[in-house]
């Protein structure tokens, strides 16, 4: 939403204090929250981008977003997590199940349990998720 | 209007502070690269 002097202020007074040589990527503005809007993020009432997160992929094409209200901060954890996922499922066709980790098993295509519905059990077990 | 996943990622461009600089980004210009593309409500915000 911010003017880029803004942006230019608080990384000189404040993120620069956490960041060494301050935040490395592009700090964009986004007067009257026109790019807001394109992505549903922008609430008019209260006149601010809400904090919504998109991954886009080389391609341009949109893989995955998180949006959430103003109090609540992301996890950067879980971004970099999805962020391998389909790295490794659009180098390999896996499939990345759910509470997938890097480490944790995938779902490689032709999986036996895979071909048919109701088999999924056989292999995915509750403990995966954590 | 509105975005879904698994479709083109509405293309824009925009100003933005860059290492002390103004410059002009363009989302197509990223083509090649994993985005991450982030919203918040303002500067100075404590989340």
């Amino acid at each position: 939403m911010d003017s880029n002097f803004s942006h230019k202020v608080w990384q000189e007074i404040e993120l620069s204090k956490m960041v060494k040589e301050g935040i490395p990527f592009p700090m964009i503005a986004d007067p009257g929250g026109k790019i807001g809007t394109l992505y549903g993020v922008y609430d008019d009432e209260g006149g601010v981008d809400v904090r919504g997160r998109f991954l886009i992929d080389p391609n341009g094409v949109l893989q995955a977003m998180e949006v959430l209200t103003p109090p609540v901060g992301r996890n950067v954890m879980e971004v970099l997590r999805q962020l391998k996922a389909f790295q490794h499922h659009q180098k390999t066709g896996e499939l990345m199940p759910s509470g997938w980790q890097p480490g944790k098993p995938t779902l490689p295509p032709g999986t036996e349990a895979l071909k048919r519905a109701g088999h999924i059990w056989e292999i995915w077990k509750v403990e995966n998720a954590f | 209007m509105g975005v879904m996943v698994g479709k083109p990622a509405p293309d824009f461009t925009a100003k933005a502070y860059h290492n002390g600089k103004e410059k002009e980004v363009k989302l197509a210009d990223y083509r090649g690269k994993w985005v991450m593309l982030c919203f918040y409500p303002a500067d100075f915000t404590c989340v």
